[in-house]
Parts: C-alpha cells; sequence; structure tokens
C-alpha cells in the first residue's frame, strides 16, 4: 500500500488521468481507507473543476479582427500574383505610372542592386512586385528565374557579409518565387533552358552554403530553407507520377528502376534551446 | 482534458507553406493562417481575461508577434504548440497588468448554459475571477504551465512540446502549480461545490 506522502504527491496527476493503471489502483486502496487523502481528492477535483470551466469565446467574426490586425502589420509586398481582370490591371496601370514617378524621382538611391540590409531596399521589392504584376503570365517565367538569381545574389553578399539571418530571408523569397515558377518550370516551352536555369539556382545555393560556412556562420535556420529551396527543386525536376505511359507487364514481374540517389545536402544541426524563437 | 491533435501530412505540408510564406512577406498566406488560429488564440485570451474585448486586443497583439517572430520559426515544433506558447506569454501578461477588481464588463457576459440564477451567476464570475487572479500570480515557471492546461485546454503531452521540457518536469510544476492555487484560493474552490451540489 502506498505510503500518505506519496499518495498525496500522486493526487494531481491522478485527478488530471495521468496515472498508469497500476499506480491508480495503489492510489485507489490508500484513498479507500484514508478520509484526510480522500478530502483532499476532492478539493484537487474541485480546482480542476473550476480551471476546466472557464467559459469559451463567445463566435467572432473574422472580417473585422482581420482588417484591423492587417492596418497594424507592417506592410509588405505581396508574393503571389493573382489572375488579374481588365480593370484591375487598369488600376496597375495607373499605380505603375506612380511607382514610375517615384522611382524616376528616387532612382538615384533606390538602385536595383539594393541588397536587404539597405534602407532602400523595401523600394526595389515594390518595383520588383510591380514588375511582377504587370507581366503576363506566360511571360512570366524569364521574370521570375532573374529574381530568384536576384534573391541567390543577396543571400550571397550577406552570408559573407555575417548576415546569416538576412540571407535566410532572401533563400526563403528565392522559395516562395520557385515555387510560384513550379507549374511553369515543370512544363516549360524551352525543357533545355529550364533545366539550366534550376541547375544555375542549385549551383548558387551550394555557394550560399559554402559562404556561410567559411565565415563560421554556420546557422541552422540558414541551412534549413537552403535545405528546403533544394527540395523545391528537386520537386520540380522530380517526374511526375504517371506523366508516362503505363507498361503493361504481362507474365512477368515489374522491376522497380533503380531508387535517384539524392543530392547530398548541408545537414542542419541540432539546434539549441535557447528561447530567441519561443516568446 | 484535449486530446493531442493529429494533423495530417497533408495539413502540416499546406500550413508549413502558408508558414513560410508569411515570413517571405506574403500577406495573404498570413491572412489564411490566421484564419485558421484566431479562435483558438481568442479563446485562450478569453479564457483567461473574461472579457471579450479585451480578449480581441491581446489576440491582436499575439499575431503582431506571431508576425514578426515567424521568420525564426524553425519548424522544430509544431506551430499550434509554438502559438499556444506566445499566446498564454501574452494572456498571462495581460492578466498581469490587469487590477484584480470587478468589472461590470465581465459581470455583463452572457451566462453560462444551465445557469441562470443571477446571484449563481455573479457567485461563478466571481471564482473566475479568483482562479485568474490567482494564476496569474503565481510564480512564473508554474504560471506558464498551468497556463496551458487551463486557459489553453492543453494535454501533459502538448505542455511537455509546447515548453520544450520533459513530461515529469510538466507534472511536478502542474503539482506545485495547483497546491499554491488551493492554498490561495483557500475556501473559495469548497462553497462553489457546495452551491452546486446543494
Amino acid at each position: 500500500m502506498l505510503s500518505h506522502a506519496t499518495t498525496r504527491e500522486w493526487l494531481i496527476p491522478y485527478a488530471d488521468g495521468m496515472l498508469a493503471s497500476d499506480e491508480r489502483g495503489r492510489l485507489d486502496a490508500h484513498i479507500g481507507g484514508c478520509a484526510s487523502c480522500a478530502a483532499e481528492l476532492r478539493e484537487v477535483r474541485e480546482l480542476n473543476l473550476l480551471l476546466v470551466t472557464l467559459p469559451p469565446a463567445p463566435p467572432v467574426a473574422f472580417a473585422p479582427f482581420w482588417l484591423k490586425l492587417q492596418a497594424t502589420l507592417p506592410q509588405r509586398r505581396a508574393l503571389r500574383v493573382p489572375t488579374f481582370a481588365s480593370y484591375r490591371r487598369l488600376g496597375l496601370a495607373f499605380a505603375m505610372a506612380a511607382i514610375l514617378a517615384l522611382a524616376a524621382a528616387s532612382a538615384a538611391f533606390a538602385a536595383p542592386s539594393a541588397l536587404p540590409d539597405n534602407p532602400l531596399y523595401p523600394v526595389k521589392q515594390l518595383e520588383e512586385s510591380v514588375r511582377l504584376a504587370v507581366t503576363p503570365s506566360p511571360d512570366r517565367l524569364p521574370l521570375q528565374i532573374e529574381l530568384a538569381n536576384e534573391r541567390l545574389r543577396e543571400a550571397q553578399a550577406m552570408a559573407v557579409d555575417h548576415k546569416p539571418l538576412l540571407a535566410a530571408t532572401s533563400l526563403r523569397a528565392l522559395g516562395v518565387i520557385v515555387n510560384d515558377a513550379s507549374a511553369a518550370l515543370k512544363h516549360p516551352t524551352d525543357p533545355r533552358v529550364a533545366s539550366k536555369d534550376l541547375h544555375q539556382l542549385r549551383d548558387g545555393l551550394a555557394a550560399v552554403e559554402r559562404t556561410n560556412a567559411s565565415r563560421n556562420d554556420d546557422d541552422a535556420d540558414l541551412k534549413q530553407v537552403l535545405v528546403a529551396d533544394l527540395d523545391e527543386i528537386d520537386r520540380i525536376e522530380q517526374p511526375e507520377v504517371g506523366s508516362t505511359a503505363p507498361t503493361l507487364i504481362v507474365g512477368t514481374q515489374a522491376t522497380p528502376k533503380p531508387t535517384p540517389q539524392p543530392t547530398p545536402r548541408p545537414t542542419p544541426r541540432p539546434e539549441p534551446s535557447d528561447d530567441e524563437h519561443h516568446h | 482534458m484535449a486530446q493531442p491533435e493529429v494533423p495530417s501530412p497533408e495539413g502540416d505540408a499546406e500550413e508549413r507553406r502558408l508558414i513560410d510564406r508569411s515570413a517571405a512577406g506574403d500577406q495573404e498566406a498570413f491572412r489564411q493562417l490566421v484564419l485558421r488560429h484566431h479562435r483558438l488564440v481568442i479563446n485562450v485570451a478569453f479564457r483567461a481575461l473574461g472579457e471579450l474585448s479585451l480578449a480581441e486586443d491581446v489576440a491582436q497583439d499575439v499575431f503582431i508577434k506571431v508576425h514578426k517572430a515567424l521568420p525564426s520559426y524553425r519548424h522544430d515544433k509544431p506551430f499550434k504548440h509554438w502559438l499556444h506558447r506566445v499566446a498564454a506569454n501574452a494572456v498571462t501578461d495581460a492578466l498581469r497588468r490587469r487590477r484584480p477588481v470587478v468589472s461590470l464588463d465581465a459581470m455583463e457576459q452572457p451566462p453560462a448554459s444551465g445557469v441562470s440564477d443571477p446571484q449563481d451567476v455573479a457567485a461563478r464570475h466571481d471564482l473566475q475571477r479568483a482562479v485568474r487572479h490567482a494564476i496569474a500570480n503565481l510564480p512564473p515557471h508554474y504560471r506558464d504551465t498551468i497556463a496551458l492546461q487551463a486557459f489553453g485546454e492543453l494535454s501533459y503531452d502538448e505542455i511537455a512540446r509546447a515548453l520544450d521540457i520533459p513530461l515529469g518536469t510538466v507534472m511536478s510544476r502542474l503539482n506545485g502549480a495547483k497546491r499554491l492555487l488551493r492554498e490561495r484560493l483557500g475556501d473559495l474552490v469548497s462553497p462553489w461545490e457546495e452551491a452546486n451540489t446543494a
């Protein structure tokens, strides 16, 4: 039979249903003959009852909640370009004109080569966003590849400059661009060009990884984004299941194709359990 | 106690995509992320604070913090658990800042189902307020742990994952927290049971 002290120690996990059945049985046996532990268990259960009966919130409409939140968020560019109706194109044309006027005024400062640590970088992002928006879908792929390479250039420069977090942000944006372009890259008009583009991106990612490691900024976050970007490129290059005609095999076992060997990847190191990411 | 949810791989992949895109500045992706989780966060805040307008304000703060911190989120734990931790921190901060006075707004909350007597409603609100106040004044390691159980309705296992601590530590913290709560709430707990069983 359990001691009085151990029983008291186990009462709370017991009331929360966290004890194994044999432990529960031993506790039951003690409580059956101990009035003070039984009384304490009742108190524990009363407290639990109070905790679980805190009422849930009544329904809240999402739209006003989002609008209020959106107003306080820092404005960033929208990366996905939706299909535009003609009136939206017209609106964009006006917006483009306004942006061009602004850009002309600040052209001397907001160079297209601005890096993420440059205060004028948001202007560059805005310009790119507008360029993407006004480019018709069929012609968008070359621009997306150009922007993806620009993100690589930024990541490389940030890695050289011991700024792995900014490098990771650029690589994350690269992943989004590649994801957006994935359909066009899977079914390109010129497969050789697409293959060359993807190869170039893969090489660029490897170069960023090497630079980061050589600067002793072996940042786990950066590595994780690198791996995700490489995965995205892999997914694009992988032939789609069912894209080729099925082969009819009669009277013999199908021999599976050899499993493609994965490209060597930087392995993310275990992350330290700091509080940076746990708020 | 809430059972841990097992999200589907497709759901995980979609959420991961939304998180990555939000971190890269895609506001539509962030809107979808908020749409998925705003009920959860408002609920945690309302259970902790008892006032809807205050709960919505705290939920706004939570999502602003999440938006800011997303670029450093590493997918090393389920997003929901990470979000719970941010929400629990925000609501316990809000609880501590709040003076423990009887709020007319809180008294005007709709009564829980099955409780219609104004005296019962008032007694229930007093008790809930006392519990919230007692939780807010616990030592931080107890407070953070029990907030996830009481306000977030997480299981022991989910709390362990949200706080990156062993299950045994969750048990000992909840033990300590509930012992202190019982001491501090004193007689407030027993009369409530009597009132309900009478």
